[in-house]
């Protein structure tokens, strides 16, 4: 269930062949900065169809809380 | 009828000539916002690092030299952001720019308040994001610009932006007269931000050594530091510069970078001190050569787009 999150990840913050787990800090670990934020948001909102307000932004360092996140919203993953 | 130019942007704030003052931190103080609105465009006090109730008193001094319509710039990264964000609601400014993030959190709050909501953004995903949280309006703001700056050109994220969003775009960076008025109405804006043209003008407090270096800068004058640590700020290249991308090169952390541009800002703004100083400035200072009140450059702007776009 992370494979599909990780493609979304891979694509468009362009780091594939780095190791995506579910600590993986997306500033920390993979050098994104804010405005990479914005589009794996908007990424991930038409894979998944759901939609995240940009105040809901800040609570997602890593790839765990984006998971979380979903789930939360009854994204089944 | 070159003069006159309605667009969203007019519409939106109320004023007369699309032509908006960048929100600068230190620079835009009260003094050069009025003057700015009173000219007819519309001024921005820049909150920058300061104290919220600073920012009120600001806000409340800009009123008494103008009864036209001004706005705040909110800087995010200020740890003082969310009481600035009070400070504007309760003051009813027109309108807030912001800058350095993302002001999601406060649009309900201002929304309320009747202050209209006009984030600063550096790519497509963000305006997009901006537009659906309810903002009014978006500054596409290019890398040419002075101070914290994004990677697109002004050239490119403007018409991008524009086609991606249906909120009025204000476009922002290496403008400098008419004939960049004129362009960035072709890429599709509604209205232009300038900032270094205003930290020249005859009613920025500006110190006139900082003035002076602007008014000499040439083309290729302006450097960018802090690269390294994501947080890229354009400025007049300087001994302080030199220093610094030294420094950055040996990989200095950004703790120790952090050091050396402390209060450098105010250092070039207040005290004039242009060998330490952040001299913060856009790639267009090489074509401002005069210092002139903010109604001269407006109206100049405005003449000049006019003929253009009537050719």
């Amino acid at each position: 269930m992370l494979e599909k999150l990780k493609a979304v990840i891979e694509e468009n913050l362009s780091v594939e062949g780095v190791e995506i787990t579910e600590d993986t800090d997306f500033k920390e670990d993979l050098g994104a900065d804010s405005l990479d934020l914005f589009e794996l948001v908007m990424a991930l909102e038409e894979e998944f169809g759901t939609e995240i307000p940009s105040e809901d932004l800040e609570k997602l360092a890593t790839v765990g809380d984006v998971m979380k996140y979903l789930t939360d919203k009854g994204v089944d993953l | 009828m070159g003069m006159d130019r309605k667009t969203r942007i007019t519409e939106l704030l109320g004023i007369k000539y699309p032509v908006i003052q960048g929100g600068m931190a230190w620079v835009a103080e009260y003094h050069l916002a009025a003057a700015v609105s009173e000219a007819g465009g519309f001024g921005i006090i820049g909150a920058g690092g300061a104290p919220a109730e600073f920012v009120r008193e600001q806000i409340r001094k800009c009123r008494e030299l103008t009864q036209k319509p001004f706005g705040v710039n909110v800087m995010l990264m200020n740890p003082e952001a969310e009481a600035i964000a009070q400070v504007a609601a309760e003051e009813k400014v027109c309108a807030v720019t912001t800058g350095a993030g993302n002001p999601g959190r406060y649009m309900a709050m201002w929304k309320e308040a009747g202050v209209k909501v006009i984030p600063v953004v550096a790519s497509v995903a963000m305006a997009k994001l901006m537009e659906r949280g309810g903002a009014d309006a978006v500054v596409a703001e290019g890398t040419e610009s002075g101070g914290h700056i994004g990677s697109a050109t002004t050239f490119t994220l403007v018409p991008q932006v524009a086609d991606a969003v249906t909120i009025p775009v204000i476009a922002a960076g290496g403008i400098g007269d008419g004939r960049g008025m004129a362009a960035a109405f072709m890429l599709g804006a509604d209205a232009v931000q300038l900032g270094t043209r205003f930290v020249v003008a005859k009613e920025s407090v500006v110190h006139e050594n900082y003035k002076k270096k602007i008014l000499a800068a040439k083309d290729i004058d302006s450097q960018v530091t802090g690269m390294s640590h994501g947080h890229p700020v354009r400025q007049l290249r300087n001994h302080m510069t030199r220093e610094y991308l030294k420094l950055e090169k040996s990989g200095a952390s950004f703790e120790e970078l952090e050091q050396l541009t402390l209060g450098a800002l105010r250092k070039a703004v207040v005290e004039g001190d242009v060998v330490n100083g952040t001299l913060m400035a856009g790639q267009i200072a090489g074509l401002i050569k005069k210092e002139q009140t903010c109604e001269d450059i407006i109206l100049a702007m405005m003449e000049e787009c006019g003929k253009l776009l009537e050719n």
